[in-house]
């Protein structure tokens, strides 16, 4: 538009300039350079040809650099003005008497006429408008599929070629999520699978450094790889060591972007303990006793001892043996929290032991500091197993010692024990056989961390159930997606693992599904109701820090039904996944 | 332009059991035969049929009067070799083709499929801006036009489902999509081994001969029916979304309305409603080849929908009400000329404005039949209240924000 000002003299612009007025169809141009213009104050008016008739309502002013289109009111406004001039004055300008511009006018006005009219006569028809659209179709409110606060949480996909993957990516962009998709390498074929809008980042599970890039500016993951093979190297890279990986990756990104803004991401372990030297010893006592307080204890002694050291070799061992009937051994620490921390933001513990896989007794006394003759006492049983090995304790699996008492509250922790007892010991399998006396026990601590609670899940794994895994490699598939499952719970992460049955093709939403824990499911399950569920985890807090199976409903044949269904049927309409996960045990 | 008195869309009676109706014009004459859907039919071998009228019947419209390239001996070579391979090539039951992708009701079954984990394959006519919402959603784009047959047969390989939400848009000549692109489509889809076929037509349809829409939509039903595919046929009133161009969106802009007198009313319903009824249907084994009607919760007069507009948007519409005698006047005048005749044909459906028809079915047999609850359809008034609260909180954001720029200039 501007290059066109210029072109015109003043002095043809003088012929022109009968009315003050401007007529719809003259575009006006407000130009700051030229002197002659700004000092009379007045419009140039100019003829052009107008390509469109809606175009050429609406002015354009071009002040400086700044250009400026006037909103649709105002141009209403304007354009009733004009209305309203013409009526009473008859002074008449050069584009009144043109005919084309006339011509060109009572066409305009017919088509708007016209439009409106044969739309009358025809069966309800949409136009399609971009306007309409942001609100109607895509991710705007009136559109059933979406989700408030999708387009600010970005979700990392790993497994987007896979068959719930597809869909997960699918119902993903439906919603409104930004996408990243990781794929190992980005060939065409893949690429065709994928919308176009997702973003793809290019990594390998089994590769930790190539995932740095694929966390960054994530919100969520949601892992539906799984190996190619059954192979066991195949199993341990994808299933195993590739959740592994991702779950460091992914708190490593977390850690980072906290670090940036001078604090701990809430998503990080807290360190309660660390036995890396031998100071790190002090304040830890040992402590003997046994559960009878009469003579019998006596009777019985048979002797016991412990010892907590630093050993030579860098690690802090906890050793000895536990000879007296009912008797035991404990080590026992007054925690001290950083300042500002309390533990009811924590889940649970992760403990890092190593050890010749002994049970043990972790005993959390609660109450007012100040005063510990109110402490209660709160205990849960962890086994270990030979060798080094990481242990997650969530808080909600710590009983009390006396029945009454409340259930734990973390907040009122003060103190952790370790109790070794002899009872209840089950012989470990290896090469010591039957041989071993589990009356001695040794324990070798790394680490005690606490796991931060939080409101939504962080991870989504889909693991199996193992039915329908050809049963000569059953064993080792479901070792590694077990060795996956449990590097995410003791990763810190909220995680959900969802254990599907055999995945079937077909559409979701048609069969009603079943949520169960314990391994007892038999049917199978399609991947859309698979995706469906793992979408839909991404903003439920009942699917925070749960393993739950999943798969159809069992129907009977007619006549030999046992009991009512009364199972999930999923659609995007209801809400299935609160009711049925609800139920559920979290920490699993 | 010639006057053409001769082409006036009489009626004729062809002796056919159905008491279907055919325009018996001069200009259409020679479509005849693709109109007819008993003569491509006909024989007693339905794939031999099919494949080789495929070819037949298109020949004469598309080497008259159009610019189509002549159909080839491709088209019919490829169906051969797909019955071929029919037994030995399993398709997968979740992947689907959507004709009419782009359309009002078409996005939302592309985006239901979707959703509920087909693998989606959108028939979309080559165009200079491709539909790229639909690539966004993680549906396969295939470029290919029911005007030419020829591009059709590669779009359904490897096809279990034909979804056809397909309608020619307004400006184009209403038998070249919705006719003779239909009748390339089934026949194909029939010698592709296509498994199931959905199509969307337009209720009452069988009623309104006079309205070609409806008289196409009609054939096109009797055509599937005789074609020997498994097919789905559902007939729709009318689409909420619709509404919002042509009532709300004028009203909140202040523009004039315009409405007709008519008495007729639509049973609108939100075509997110219908993509869902149509994926239940689609699954349920006992629908095959039958004919259902979806309506909305209640029928609408076009005055009662503005007074509902009005009401929500808490401002009065600028109403231009067109008597139903005008337009029907305009639908004569027009039909006497040639280069009217497709404003004829589009003004057409006022003579269903004024035959006082209600467009509307009771659903309460459909719902049971597809396991439904009544209560999850939605409502014109909910919809409309949704509608308006939505936008009229974002005009309000927009608003703001030009305060806002205001201040910085």
């Amino acid at each position: 538009m501007t290059a066109t000002a210029p072109a015109s003299p003043p002095a043809f612009c003088n012929n022109l300039h009968y009315n003050q007025k401007q007529k719809p169809g003259m575009i006006s141009f407000l130009s700051s350079t030229s002197s002659s213009a700004l000092s009379s104050s007045e419009f140039l008016g100019l003829f052009l040809p107008s390509p469109n008739s809606k175009r050429s309502k609406s002015r354009w002013c071009v002040h400086g650099q700044t250009s400026l289109v006037f909103p649709r009111a105002e141009i209403g406004k304007e354009k009733k003005v004009d209305e309203d001039d013409k009526q009473p004055s008859v002074s008449i300008t050069l584009d009144d008497v043109n005919p084309v511009g006339l011509g060109r006018r009572s066409r305009q006005i017919f088509d708007e006429v016209w439009r409106k009219f044969s739309e009358l006569g025809q069966i309800s028809r949409t136009r399609t408008d971009e306007s309409l659209d942001t609100v109607l179709i895509r991710e705007g409110p009136m559109c059933e599929f979406s989700i408030p606060g999708a387009q600010n949480t970005t979700v990392l996909v790993v497994g987007t070629t896979s068959r719930i993957g597809r869909v997960v990516v699918r119902k993903l962009m439906l919603r409104g999520y930004n996408v990243k998709a990781l794929v190992r390498k980005a060939e065409q074929e893949v690429l065709d699978m994928l919308p176009r809008s997702v973003e793809i980042v290019i990594g390998d599970v089994g590769e930790p450094s190539s995932l740095k890039t694929a966390v960054e500016g994530c919100n969520k993951i949601i892992y539906c790889a799984t190996a190619r093979s059954t192979i066991t190297g195949d199993l341990n890279r994808v299933d195993h060591q590739g959740v592994y990986n991702v779950t460091k990756a992914f708190q490593d990104y977390n850690n980072r972007l906290a670090q940036l803004r001078a604090g701990k991401s809430s998503k990080s372990k807290l360190l309660l303990a660390k036995f890396k030297s031998a100071e790190s010893l002090k304040g830890w006592e040992v402590r003997k006793g046994t559960y009878f307080q009469d003579v019998v204890a006596a009777k019985y002694d048979g002797g016991m001892d412990a010892k907590f050291e630093f050993t030579e070799t860098g690690n802090a061992v906890f050793s000895g043996y536990v000879f007296t009937r009912g008797g035991y051994v404990e080590l026992s620490k007054k925690l001290s929290l950083p300042l500002g921390r309390t533990l009811d933001r924590y889940d649970g513990l992760v403990l890092s032991f190593g050890g010749n896989g002994r049970s043990f007794v972790l005993i959390l006394e609660a109450g007012p500091s100040a005063d510990t003759t109110q402490s209660k006492m709160y205990f849960a049983r962890i086994s270990t197993k030979v060798g080094f090995c990481r242990v997650r304790v969530p808080f909600s699996s710590f009983r009390p010692v006396k029945p009454d008492d409340p259930p734990l509250d973390p907040f009122l922790v003060h103190t952790l024990t370790v109790r070794f007892e002899p009872r209840r010991q089950k012989p470990t399998e290896g090469p010591m056989g039957t041989k071993q006396d589990l009356r001695s026990f040794k324990l070798i601590l790394e680490y005690i961390k606490a796991l931060p609670s939080g409101q939504e899940t962080d991870f989504i794994l889909v693991s199996c159930t193992g039915l329908g895994i050809e049963p000569s490699r059953r064993e080792q598939v479901l070792k590694a997606k077990k060795a996956g499952e449990d590097s995410l719970r003791r990763s810190g992460l909220g995680y959900t693992i969802v254990r599907p049955g055999p995945l079937q093709e077909e559409p979701g939403g048609q069969r009603a599904l079943i949520f169960d824990q314990g391994n007892r499911i038999s049917q199978g399950i399609s991947c859309a109701d698979v995706a469906d569920i793992c979408v839909k985890a991404l903003h439920d807090s009942t699917a925070r820090n749960k393993s739950f199976d999943v798969c159809y409903e069992y129907v009977a044949e007619k006549g030999k039904e046992l009991y009512e269904l009364v199972a999930h049927l999923p659609d995007k309409a209801n809400n299935y996944l609160t009711p049925a996960l609800s139920v559920l045990e979290k920490n699993t | 332009m010639a006057l053409r008195c001769s082409s006036l869309p009489t009626k004729v009676e062809v002796a056919t059991p159905h008491h279907l109706h055919y325009f018996h014009t001069k200009s259409y004459s020679h479509r005849l035969a693709s109109l007819c859907w008993r003569r491509t039919l006909s024989q007693d071998d339905i794939f031999s049929a099919a494949a080789s009228s495929l070819s037949a019947p298109l020949q004469p419209s598309s080497s008259q009067d159009r610019s189509c390239i002549p159909l080839r001996v491709k088209c019919s070579a490829s169906t051969a070799a797909a019955i071929n391979l029919a037994p030995g090539t399993p398709v997968r039951p979740t992947s689907i083709l959507v004709v009419g992708a782009t359309g009002t009701l078409g996005r939302q079954v592309v985006r239901r499929a979707l959703d509920e984990g087909y693998d989606v394959r959108c028939l979309v006519r080559p165009r200079p801006a491709p539909a790229d919402f639909l690539r966004d959603w993680g549906a396969t784009v295939v470029n290919a036009d029911l005007s030419k047959p020829e591009t059709i047969p590669a779009t359904l390989v490897g096809i279990h489902t034909v979804i056809d939400c397909a309608t020619g848009r307004p400006e184009e000549p209403i038998k070249t999509v919705d006719w003779e692109g239909k009748v390339a489509l089934i026949q194909c889809a029939k010698a592709m081994g296509i498994q199931k076929y959905v199509f969307f037509s337009i209720h009452n349809c069988d009623k309104h001969p006079e309205v070609p829409l409806m008289e196409i939509k009609y054939c096109t039903e009797k055509f599937l029916e005789e074609s020997g595919l498994t097919y789905i046929v559902i007939r729709l009133c009318g689409f909420m979304q619709a509404l919002i161009g042509q009532y709300a969106v004028p009203i909140l802009e202040e523009k004039s309305v315009w409405g007709t007198d008519a008495p007729t009313r639509i049973a609108y319903m939100d075509t997110q409603d219908i993509a869902r009824l149509t994926f239940i249907a689609l699954r349920n084994e006992k629908i095959n080849k039958r004919l259902l009607t979806f309506a909305g919760p209640r029928a609408w007069t076009t005055q009662e929908v503005i007074t509902l507009c009005e009401r929500l948007a808490g401002q009065d519409a600028n109403v231009t009400t067109v008597p139903v005698s005008v337009l029907k006047f305009t639908r004569q005048l027009t039909r006497f000329f040639q280069w009217t005749n497709d404003v004829a044909d589009r003004l057409a459906f006022s003579e269903v404005l004024t035959s006082d028809t209600v467009f509307s079915v009771p659903m309460t047999e459909t719902y049971n039949l597809l396991g439904v609850d009544q209560k999850d359809i939605v409502t014109l008034e909910k919809y409309l209240q949704d509608y308006f609260t939505n936008i009229l909180k974002k005009l309000k954001d927009l608003k703001a924000q030009s305060k806002q720029t205001d201040f910085y200039i």
